[in-house]
C-alpha cells in the first residue's frame, strides 16, 4: 500500500510539472504581442526637407528607409531593402525611380517593380502628415 | 465537497451506474497483448494533432505570400511556437505510423473476420483519411519540398485517360500548384477531413463496442463459431476489468508515445525537415530530387517502376481496394495467422516489398 | 460476395490494357513535368550551340555556362546577349535585342547592364580609366571569365593574374585589406547555411549579409586600398550585428532542445511510474 501511494504521489508530481509546462508555453504563445509600433520611435521629418520630386534617405527602426515626395501623389516612405536579395536601392532624381545597384532591379516612385529580378514591391512604411511635419511609423 | 459534486452529477446523468457498467465491469479478454492499445493511441495522436493544429492556426496565414513567413515567425518569433509546430509535424508522422501498425496487428491477429468486417473497412478508410491529412498538411508550409511534392502527387491522376486532367485540375484548382491549391488544401485539412475523421472514428468505435472485443487467436482457442447466423455481442466474463488493468496499459503506452515524440524533437529536430523544407517555394526552380513523404514512398517507387503509368495507378487502386475489402474475401474460419502458411507467406512478402520499395524510393 | 468484388475489379482492369495506346502520348506529356525528374529546357540558344553541328569552341561555351553561378540563378544567354530563346528565326535578331559578344573595351558596360554599382566603381578606378584610355587594362572577363562565372571570392586575386601587368605588391596589399572582412563574411555564410539545416530560415540576416557583402565587393572594384581600409570599420560593424543575431538564434535553438528533452524526461518518468504501478500488487 505504501508503495502504491508513493508511486501515485510521484505520478501526480510529474503530471503537474508536465501540465504546467504546457500551460505556461501555451499562455506565452497565445499572449505574444507583435512589436508595439505605437511605442516604437516614430520618425518626424519636416516637409521642407524633401522638395517635390526628391527623396531623402532615413533610418527607421534601425533599418535603412527612404522618404519620397512624389510630384503627383505626395509623400511616401519605403524600406530601401531590395526585395530581390537585400541590397539597398537608390532614388534617381532624373529618372524618378528607384534603382538597385546589384542586379538592376527598378522600382517606380510607388515602390512597384518595373523591371529586373525583384519579386515583390518595396515594403511600404505608413506615414501621416501633421501640418508641416511628416510622421513616419 | 467531492461527494457533493458527485451526488449532483449522479442525480442528473446517473454517472455511477455508467462508470460501473462501462468502466469497472467492462471486461477485456485475458489473452490480449500490448498491441491492443494501438487503436487508443491513434485517437490520442489525433487529439494531439487537432489541439496543436488549432493552436498553430492562431498565427499561420494560408496564403502563398505569407505562409512560409508565418511559419518561420512561429518557429523563431512566437514564444514556444517551435514547440507546437514540432509536435504537430512529428506527431503527424507518428500518427501515420501508429495507424499503420494498428492495421498490421489487427490483420495478423485475424480480428477483421466476421462479424467485424465493417470495423476493418472503417479502419481502412481512416487510414486513407490520415494519409490525406498528411498530404494536405504537407503543402501548408509552402516550402520547396511542399510545393514540388504536391506537384508530383497532383500529377498522378493525369495517368487516367479522359478524366485524368480534369481530376488533377480539381485537385489543384488550376494547371499548377498555386494559391488556389493552398486554399483548398487548407480547407480540406482543417474543416473537411476532421469531421470525416471523427465520424468514421465514432462508427469504428461503435462497431467495436457493439460486436465486442475480439480475443487474439494466440494461446487460446477462439470460440466464436463462424459463420455467425445471429447477432451476439462478444463478452468476456472471465476477462480483466477495463479499469485499472487495461486502462493503465493504455496510459503508459500514451506516455511512451509522447516520450518518443519529445525524444525526436529534442535530439533529431530535423528528422522530418530535409534541406528543401527550409526554403520558400520557388515555382521556377525544381530541387534535384523531389520525393513524397516516407509514407508514400513505396507507392511512388512502384509507380516509377511500372512503365505504363495508367496501369501503375490502376494497380495501386486495386491493391487499396483489396486491402479495404479483405474481410469480405477472406472467409476462412481460422484466425490464427501462424496456422495459415499461405496467407502468412503472402503477407510477409508484401510487407517486405513495401519496405524494399520504401528504401529504394529514398535514393 | 467475393466473386462480385473480384468481377468488379477485373472490369476495372480491362480498360487499362486498352490504354496501351496512350502510353507514348502521355509519357511525352510527363517528361516535361518535374514528376519524371529531368525537365526539358526550352532554350533554343542552348539547343543549337550545344549540338553536334557546332564547332567545339561553341559547344564548350554552353558547358561552361551550365557550370556557372549565373546558370544556377536562371540567368541564361538572352539576359546578357539579347535575342529570343524561344523563336529560332529571331533567336539572334537585332530586333529582339541581340547584341552579340561585346568588344574588349565595351565589356564593362555589357556586364554593367545588371551590375550597375560595380560598373560605376570600376570606371572610376585606375583599371577602368586605363581601359577607356586604350591602354593595357583588365576588364570583367579578365578576372571573372566570360561564361563559367563563379561566385566572387577573394581567391580570384592571385599573383598569376595581377602580375601580368604590374608587380603583385599592390594586389597583395589589397588582398590583405580585404582578407579579414572576407573571412568574416565566409564564416557568417556558413553559419546561415547551418541554421537553415537546423530548420530556421533567417531571411532578414541573409538579406543583410548579402547587401553588406555586395557593397563591400563592389567597393573593391575601385582598387583603392585606402578607401577599402577606411570603410572596413563600417562593414565590420554591420557584420558584427548580423553575427549577434545569429548567435541569439543558436541560443534559442539550444533552449528548444533542452526544453524538449525536459518534456521527454517527464513523460518517460510518468510512463515508468505507471508501468511500475501495474506490477504493484494491491
Amino acid at each position: 500500500m505504501k508503495r502504491r501511494r508513493f508511486l501515485k504521489i510521484i505520478l501526480a508530481f510529474l503530471g503537474s510539472v508536465t501540465f504546467f509546462s504546457f500551460f505556461y508555453s501555451l499562455l506565452k504563445f497565445l499572449t505574444a504581442l507583435p512589436a508595439r509600433t505605437a511605442e516604437a520611435k516614430k520618425l518626424v521629418v519636416l516637409k521642407s526637407e524633401v522638395p517635390s520630386g526628391e527623396a531623402k534617405n532615413i533610418v527607421y527602426q534601425n533599418a535603412p528607409a527612404v522618404l519620397i515626395n512624389r510630384p503627383d501623389k505626395g509623400f511616401a516612405a519605403f524600406s530601401r531593402t531590395c526585395t530581390h536579395l537585400g541590397c539597398l536601392v537608390d532614388f534617381s532624381r532624373t529618372r524618378q525611380h528607384f534603382l538597385c545597384p546589384c542586379h538592376a532591379g527598378i522600382f517606380d516612385a510607388d515602390g512597384n517593380v518595373v523591371s529586373g529580378p525583384p519579386p515583390k514591391p518595396l515594403t511600404a512604411i505608413p506615414l501621416r502628415i501633421d501640418g508641416d511635419s511628416i510622421i513616419i511609423g | 465537497m467531492w461527494t457533493k459534486i458527485r451526488q449532483w452529477i449522479e442525480v442528473r446523468i446517473g454517472l455511477d451506474s455508467l462508470i460501473q457498467t462501462q468502466v469497472a465491469d467492462f471486461r477485456i479478454p485475458k489473452n490480449t497483448n500490448i498491441l491492443y492499445t494501438l487503436g487508443f493511441l491513434a485517437v490520442i495522436a489525433y487529439a494531439t494533432q487537432a489541439f496543436t493544429g488549432i493552436i498553430l492556426m492562431v498565427y499561420y496565414v494560408p496564403h502563398p505570400d505569407h505562409a512560409f513567413k508565418s511559419i518561420q515567425d512561429i518557429m523563431t518569433k512566437v514564444p514556444y511556437g517551435w514547440l507546437f509546430r514540432e509536435i504537430h509535424t512529428v506527431g503527424g508522422n507518428l500518427m501515420i505510423m501508429i495507424v499503420m501498425l494498428h492495421m498490421l496487428t489487427v490483420f495478423l491477429m485475424g480480428n477483421y473476420k466476421q462479424p467485424r468486417e465493417l470495423t476493418w473497412l472503417g479502419g481502412g478508410l481512416l487510414l486513407i483519411i490520415t494519409v490525406a491529412f498528411g498530404l494536405s498538411g504537407y503543402l501548408l508550409p509552402w516550402t520547396q519540398l511542399s510545393y514540388w511534392a504536391t506537384t508530383v502527387v497532383t500529377s498522378i491522376p493525369t495517368a487516367f485517360p479522359v478524366i485524368g486532367d480534369f481530376v488533377a485540375q480539381i485537385l489543384r484548382g488550376g494547371d499548377r500548384v498555386a494559391d488556389s491549391t493552398l486554399s483548398r488544401f487548407f480547407a480540406l485539412h482543417v474543416s473537411i477531413l476532421p469531421p470525416l475523421f471523427l465520424l468514421l472514428t465514432g462508427m469504428h468505435l461503435f462497431f467495436i463496442y457493439r460486436t465486442g472485443i475480439s480475443a487474439t487467436p494466440f494461446g487460446r482457442r477462439d470460440d466464436e463459431k463462424r459463420p455467425l447466423s445471429a447477432y451476439k455481442r462478444k463478452t468476456h466474463p472471465d476477462g480483466y476489468p477495463y479499469y485499472p488493468v487495461f486502462f493503465q496499459k493504455q496510459m503508459y503506452m500514451t506516455m511512451a508515445y509522447f516520450t518518443i515524440m519529445f525524444f525526436i524533437i529534442a535530439f533529431f529536430p530535423t528528422l522530418y525537415f530535409p534541406e528543401e523544407a527550409n526554403l520558400p517555394a520557388d515555382p521556377f526552380k525544381t530541387p534535384h530530387d523531389i520525393r513524397p513523404a516516407w509514407y508514400l514512398l513505396a507507392p511512388y517507387q512502384l509507380l516509377k517502376l511500372i512503365p505504363n503509368k495508367f496501369f501503375g495507378v490502376t494497380l495501386q487502386m486495386i491493391l487499396v481496394a483489396l486491402l479495404l475489402f479483405w474481410p469480405f474475401l477472406d472467409t476462412q474460419k481460422e484466425k490464427n495467422v501462424l496456422k495459415r502458411p499461405v496467407l502468412r507467406g503472402v503477407f510477409l512478402f508484401l510487407l517486405a516489398m513495401w519496405i524494399v520499395l520504401l528504401f529504394w524510393g529514398r535514393t | 460476395m467475393r466473386y462480385l468484388i473480384t468481377f468488379a475489379m477485373m472490369l476495372f482492369l480491362f480498360p487499362s490494357t486498352g490504354a496501351a495506346g496512350y502510353k507514348q502520348e502521355f509519357e511525352d506529356e510527363f517528361l516535361t513535368k518535374p514528376w519524371a525528374g529531368v525537365q526539358i529546357e526550352e532554350n533554343l540558344c542552348i539547343s543549337c550551340h550545344a549540338s553536334e553541328k557546332m564547332k567545339p569552341e561553341f559547344r564548350e561555351i554552353t558547358e561552361a555556362w551550365q557550370a556557372s553561378w549565373h546558370a544556377q540563378n536562371r540567368i541564361s544567354c538572352e539576359n546578357c546577349h539579347g535575342g529570343d530563346p524561344k523563336d529560332a528565326a529571331m533567336s539572334m535578331s537585332r530586333q529582339r535585342g541581340f547584341v552579340g559578344s561585346p568588344q574588349f573595351q565595351k565589356v564593362p558596360e555589357f556586364c554593367g547592364k545588371c551590375h550597375i554599382g560595380i560598373l560605376s566603381n570600376f570606371l572610376e578606378s585606375g583599371h577602368g580609366k586605363a581601359l577607356k584610355a586604350g591602354r593595357k587594362a583588365p576588364q570583367c572577363v579578365t578576372c571573372h571569365g566570360s561564361h563559367n562565372i563563379q561566385r566572387a571570392s577573394i581567391d580570384i586575386i592571385t599573383e598569376q593574374l595581377c602580375a601580368k601587368c604590374h608587380s603583385y605588391e599592390r594586389a597583395k596589399l589589397m588582398k590583405q585589406a580585404l582578407f579579414l572582412t572576407e573571412k568574416k563574411i565566409a564564416q557568417l555564410e556558413k553559419s546561415l547555411q547551418e541554421l537553415k539545416r537546423e530548420g530556421v530560415y533567417p531571411e532578414a540576416d541573409e538579406k543583410s549579409l548579402f547587401s553588406t557583402q555586395a557593397e563591400f565587393r563592389t567597393l573593391f572594384h575601385t582598387v583603392d586600398v585606402n578607401l577599402v581600409k577606411d570603410r572596413t570599420g563600417e562593414f565590420t560593424a554591420r557584420l558584427d550585428q548580423i553575427d549577434k543575431n545569429i548567435q541569439a538564434t543558436y541560443r534559442g535553438l539550444k533552449f528548444s532542445k533542452n526544453f524538449a528533452a525536459f518534456l521527454m524526461l517527464t513523460f518517460g518518468g510518468m510512463g515508468v511510474v505507471i508501468f511500475v504501478m501495474t506490477r504493484t500488487k494491491d
